[in-house]
C-alpha cells in the first residue's frame, strides 16, 4: 500500500500536471476551429464599457447595468477578415447576459446592415474539460478506464436513437413504451460493461430494474393518493411535450445508474463469500445499509442542486419560501424521494436475489 | 397530507424497515441536507457570497452526510478529512472552469420560465453558479470517500497495488454510471427539446444551458476521480501518524 501511495505522491508528480497541460491544449486548438462554424464567428479587438447605470427595481433590488461597444474581426464566412460593430449590454447580476472582453470568440448574426451579437462561443472549455477529465481518469485507473469510457459512450448512442425515434411523430403514443424499454436496454448494457455476460451481470440488472420499476410505481401511487397535492408537475422546465411524460422520465432514468451502482456493490460481495444462504443475505443488506445513505444523498444534491438559481431568483422577486420551495425546488426534491425509494428497495432485492440465484460451486466464469 | 409529506413518510417506513438504526440515521442525513440547502438559497438571497456560503454549507453537507450514514468512526472520519480536500481541489477546478465558460444565470431555452421576473437582482449568478457547481460534487465526494476508506479498511495489510487499483477503478466506474444517470435524469427535457428543435451539434456544444450542464457532470467526475487517490493518501498518512 505505501508503495502504491508512493507512486502517487513522489517521483513522477509531474504527471499530475498532464490534465491542466490536455486542457490547455484543448482550450488553445479550438481558438483555432472558427472555419468549421456555419454561423458567422467574431474575436473582439475592442470593448469600451460606458458608465454603469444603477437600476432599482420596485422590490428594492439594486443592480447595474453597462453598455459596451465593441469591434471585432470575423473570423469565417466569406466576409472573413472584415471588421465589424455591434453593442452589448452587461448587468452585474449577469443572469442572460455576458461582459465581453478583448480577445473573446462571439457568434454573431446578420441584421439589416450590420452585426448583432447572439451568443459566446464554449466549445474550447467543454472539449478541453472533457479531454482534461478522460487524461485524469487514465492516470489513476489505467486501462480500466477505456471500459468506463466506453460504456458512457455507449449509453450516449443509445440515447441518440431514443430521441430519434421518440421526435418522429408516429411514435408519440408510445412514447412511455419508448422510454421504459430505454431505461431497461440502459440498465442491460450497462451491467454487461461491469460485469460481462454472467450470472452477476443478471442479477444486477434484474434487481436494477425490479427497484426502479417498484420505486416509480409508489412513487405515482402516492401522488395519486395526495393527489398531486403541492407537486406542481406544470412547473416542470424545457417542457416541448406533455409534462407528465418529462417527470416520468426523469424520474425513471434519474435513480437507474445510482441503483445500479448499489446493486453491483452487493450482489459482487454476496456472490464470492462462501457461505450459508442466510449468512450471504445478511451480509449483503449490511452492505447495503451502508452505501444507501451516501448514495441518496448524490442524487438528492445534483437534483436540488440545479434549482438554486432559479430559487434565489424567486426569493429575490418577492416570492415566500414556502412558495419558492414548492414550485421551484419541489420537483428535483420528489425526484430525490422517489429515487431514495429505488436506492432503498435495491438493497433486500440485490441480496435476495444473489442468494437465491447463486446455489453452484463459486468457480464459474462465463 | 401533501405529496412531500407522504413521500417522506413512505421513505421513512422503507428505511427503517431495510436499515434499522442505521435507517433512520440515513433519513436524518436526508433532511439535514434538506434543511441546509434551503438556508444556503436564504442565505444566498439575502445578499451573502454565494461561494462563500456554499463553502461553510458543503462542509456541513459533507459532514452530515459521511458522519451520519457510517457506522464506523474511523472511516468516518478518514473520508471526511479526505472529502475536505477534495472539495477544496474541486472548487479551484470550478473557479476556473465557470469563469471561462460564460454558463451562469439562464440561457435562451428558460426564457418561458422568467416571463415576469426581474432579472436585475443584484446578486451575481456567476458565483451561484459556483455554488451550484459545487453542491452538485459533494454527494458523489463522499460517496467515493467512504467506499475507498471502507474498502482500504477492508483490505488492510493485503493491500496490494494492482489490488488498490483495482477497487479504485471498481468505485469510479459505478460512481460515474450513479452521475450520468443523475444527471442526464435531471435535465432530460433539455435534451428532448435539442431533438424535438432539431438544434445542430454545433449548436448543442456551445448551448448556455447544455455546456453549464455537461460542464457540472465533468467537475463530479473530476471530483470522483481525484478522491479515490486523495483518500489512499490520507489513509496512509494517518497510519504512518499512528505507526510513528
Amino acid at each position: 500500500m505505501k508503495k502504491f501511495c508512493g507512486r502517487i505522491t513522489s517521483g513522477k508528480e509531474w504527471r499530475w500536471l498532464l490534465p491542466l497541460l490536455v486542457f490547455a491544449a484543448v482550450f488553445g486548438l479550438a481558438e483555432l476551429d472558427a472555419p468549421l462554424y456555419p454561423q458567422p464567428l467574431v474575436r473582439v479587438t475592442v470593448a469600451t464599457s460606458a458608465r454603469p447605470q444603477r437600476q432599482v427595481d420596485n422590490f428594492g433590488n439594486v443592480d447595474h447595468t453597462t453598455a459596451q461597444k465593441i469591434t471585432g474581426r470575423l473570423l469565417n464566412t466569406r466576409s472573413r477578415g472584415q471588421v465589424v460593430h455591434f453593442s452589448n449590454t452587461f448587468s452585474a447580476s449577469g443572469a442572460l447576459d455576458v461582459k465581453l472582453r478583448r480577445g473573446q470568440v462571439v457568434f454573431v448574426q446578420r441584421q439589416n446592415a450590420g452585426y448583432q451579437l447572439q451568443d459566446v462561443k464554449r466549445d474550447g472549455v467543454v472539449l478541453g474539460l472533457l479531454a482534461a477529465t478522460l487524461t485524469l481518469m487514465v492516470l489513476v485507473i489505467r486501462r480500466r478506464a477505456w471500459l468506463v469510457v466506453g460504456s458512457l459512450l455507449a449509453n450516449v448512442a443509445l440515447l441518440q436513437v431514443t430521441l430519434h425515434l421518440e421526435t418522429s411523430p408516429a411514435n408519440q403514443q408510445l412514447a412511455y413504451v419508448l422510454f421504459a424499454g430505454m431505461a431497461i436496454v440502459f440498465t442491460a448494457v450497462t451491467t454487461v460493461f461491469i460485469a460481462g455476460f454472467s450470472r452477476q451481470a443478471a442479477v444486477i440488472a434484474a434487481a436494477t430494474l425490479g427497484a426502479t420499476a417498484l420505486a416509480v410505481g409508489l412513487g405515482y401511487a402516492l401522488f395519486t393518493v395526495t393527489h398531486y397535492r403541492s407537486l406542481h408537475i406544470e412547473a416542470m422546465n424545457y417542457v416541448t411535450q406533455v409534462p407528465q411524460l418529462l417527470f416520468f422520465v426523469q424520474i425513471m432514468i434519474g435513480s437507474l445508474g445510482a441503483v445500479l451502482d448499489e446493486s453491483n456493490d452487493i450482489a459482487v460481495a454476496v456472490m464470492q463469500l462462501p457461505a450459508a444462504k442466510k449468512r450471504r443475505f445478511q451480509a449483503g443488506m449490511a452492505i447495503g445499509r451502508n452505501v444507501m445513505g451516501p448514495l441518496i444523498a448524490v442524487l438528492f444534491m445534483i437534483f436540488i442542486a440545479e434549482t438554486l438559481s432559479e430559487a434565489v431568483l424567486w426569493l429575490r422577486n418577492a416570492n415566500a419560501l414556502s412558495q419558492t420551495f414548492i414550485w421551484v425546488m419541489g420537483l428535483g426534491f420528489a425526484q430525490a424521494l422517489v429515487s431514495a425509494f429505488g436506492i432503498v428497495l435495491a438493497v433486500p432485492l440485490t441480496a435476495g436475489l444473489a442468494t437465491v440465484i447463486q446455489r453452484r460451486p463459486t468457480h464459474e466464469h462465463i | 397530507m401533501n405529496t412531500f409529506e407522504a413521500l417522506l413518510l413512505a421513505l421513512l417506513i422503507l428505511m427503517v424497515l431495510v436499515g434499522g438504526k442505521q435507517g433512520i440515521s440515513n433519513f436524518l442525513a436526508l433532511l439535514i441536507n434538506l434543511l441546509l440547502m434551503v438556508v444556503a438559497v436564504v442565505l444566498i438571497a439575502g445578499g451573502f457570497n454565494a461561494i462563500g456560503v456554499a463553502v461553510v454549507i458543503g462542509l456541513s453537507v459533507l459532514a452530515a452526510t459521511i458522519f451520519l450514514s457510517t457506522s464506523d468512526g474511523d472511516v468516518a472520519a478518514t473520508a471526511f478529512v479526505a472529502s475536505l480536500l477534495v472539495m477544496l481541489l474541486v472548487l479551484g477546478v470550478i473557479l476556473i472552469g465557470t469563469s471561462l465558460a460564460h454558463v451562469q444565470g439562464f440561457g435562451p431555452e428558460d426564457s418561458e420560465e422568467l416571463e415576469g421576473y426581474n432579472l436585475l437582482i443584484g446578486v451575481s449568478f456567476q458565483n451561484i453558479l459556483v455554488a451550484t457547481a459545487l453542491f452538485s460534487t459533494l454527494g458523489a465526494i463522499a460517496e467515493a470517500a467512504v467506499a475507498v476508506a471502507a474498502g482500504m479498511k477492508e483490505l488492510g495489510r493485503a493491500a496490494t497495488p494492482p489490488g488498490l487499483t483495482k477497487m479504485g477503478a471498481e468505485i469510479i466506474g459505478t460512481a460515474l454510471n450513479t452521475l450520468f444517470f443523475g444527471f442526464f435524469g435531471g435535465f432530460a427535457g433539455l435534451f428532448i427539446w435539442f431533438a424535438q428543435l432539431k438544434y445542430p451539434f454545433w449548436e448543442v456544444l456551445n448551448n448556455k444551458i447544455f455546456a453549464g450542464e455537461l460542464i457540472a457532470v465533468l467537475f463530479s467526475m473530476i471530483a470522483v476521480t481525484l478522491t479515490v487517490p486523495l483518500t489512499m493518501w490520507v489513509v496512509s498518512t494517518r497510519e504512518k501518524g499512528t505507526q510513528a
